[in-house]
């Protein structure tokens, strides 16, 4: 139980997929001047990344790996996660029209998400097993949706601020990321003993 | 949203989202809408309006997205208005869509990798457990249909220019 919430710790703080590894960057400045957009893109993101490293556990044990097909894997994980986003959409809209009105917007964009593709190509070469890949995933993106959500009310704030006029907008964000990330590394000190 | 509260602002009042939407068709008294794109897509109001609806375009999406609102306010075919829906209301659905199945997809795998320490089986619990989710989540879904949570609320015309990031 521990070793399951110290990855799942490590892959949301630690090795934060935005901060520490600076994937999905374009999410990040993209739906991140609203709250409530962050909240929707960063639970719908969770979502299709846990599938997907579900599926993609299930497509690289059974089918890539015996079949020696590894040079393969890049293109088949695309197609995973184009499949599982529409599977979502579909899902979404067939739960429950209403929500689908809500959050649907959200999920095409996740489609070109390289953080979905990075954690699924990241469990495939770590080898793990497929609870740990689940919680794997999860992690990374809980870690993903909180960045969001932190940067989200920062910029809510900056939309207000009196910003001199060469950094208003997307310049002043980036150096506000950037210190995030910087505030981030701080968690990369921390051991499990 | 982001603005500076003064003294007259109401914190008791339920915070909303706006967004706005174009009428494109009046039933009695219902109206229906399809939503403006976010100011994150760029191109708001050209989109709906560029008339190239193919499968996948920017305008068949939001097409796709129409919903329905009740007229009180005598709506016309082609206004746009100012809906809102509460803060909360997207918080609450996204438990209800994404939370819940993964929740379910979680706890059957964890049970299924104790019980029996297989990855094959607990892969196949893990996905029984997602669709044992989306079904929880529909009847979840369904609850806050009924209680008219999920349901837009009209505020006003939207002004002339007016956009979704104005």
């Amino acid at each position: 139980m521990k070793e399951y919430l110290l990855l799942m710790f490590g892959a949301a703080l630690v090795n934060n997929v935005i901060l520490g590894r600076f994937l999905g960057l374009c999410p990040t400045m993209g739906v991140t001047t609203r709250l409530d957009a962050a909240v929707g893109m960063g639970m719908a993101t969770t979502f299709v990344m846990t599938v997907a490293a579900l599926a993609g556990w299930t497509v690289n044990t059974f089918l890539l790996a015996p079949f020696e097909l590894g040079y393969l894997r890049t293109i088949t994980f695309i197609l995973i996660i184009a499949s599982t986003v529409q599977f979502t959409e579909m899902v979404v809209k067939k739960v429950s029209p209403s929500l689908f009105q809500l959050l649907g917007i959200y999920l095409p964009l996740i489609t070109t998400n390289c953080a979905v593709l990075g954690i699924a190509l990241l469990l495939v070469d770590a080898k793990m097993s497929i609870l740990t890949s689940v919680l794997f995933a999860i992690g990374s993106a809980m870690g993903f949706s909180l960045v969001l959500v932190i940067f989200a009310g920062l910029r809510e704030r900056l939309a207000v601020m009196d910003v001199p006029r060469l950094f208003a907008g997307p310049p002043i964000a980036f150096i506000v990321v950037s210190l995030l990330a910087l505030a981030f590394m701080g968690f990369s000190g921390m051991g499990a003993s | 949203m982001s603005q500076f509260a003064d003294s007259t602002t109401d914190f008791s009042a339920p915070a909303m989202v706006e967004g706005i939407a174009q009428v494109v068709k009046i039933e009695g008294k219902t109206a229906w809408l399809v939503p403006e794109q976010g100011s994150s897509c760029g191109s708001c109001a050209s989109a709906a309006a560029c008339g190239s609806k193919g499968v996948g375009t920017t305008a068949s999406r939001l097409d796709n997205r129409r919903f329905r609102m009740d007229n009180n306010a005598n709506l016309a075919v082609g206004e746009r208005v100012v809906f809102g829906i509460r803060d909360n209301v997207l918080l609450k659905a996204s438990i209800a869509a994404y939370v819940i199945p993964l929740a379910t997809l979680v706890l059957a795998g964890s049970l299924a990798q104790w019980k029996f320490g297989s990855d094959l089986i607990t892969m196949a619990v893990m996905i029984a457990g997602l669709v044992i989710g989306l079904w929880i989540s529909r009847l979840e879904a369904s609850r806050l249909h009924s209680k008219g949570d999920l349901a837009p609320l009209f505020l006003r015309r939207a002004r002339p220019g007016e956009t979704c990031s104005s």
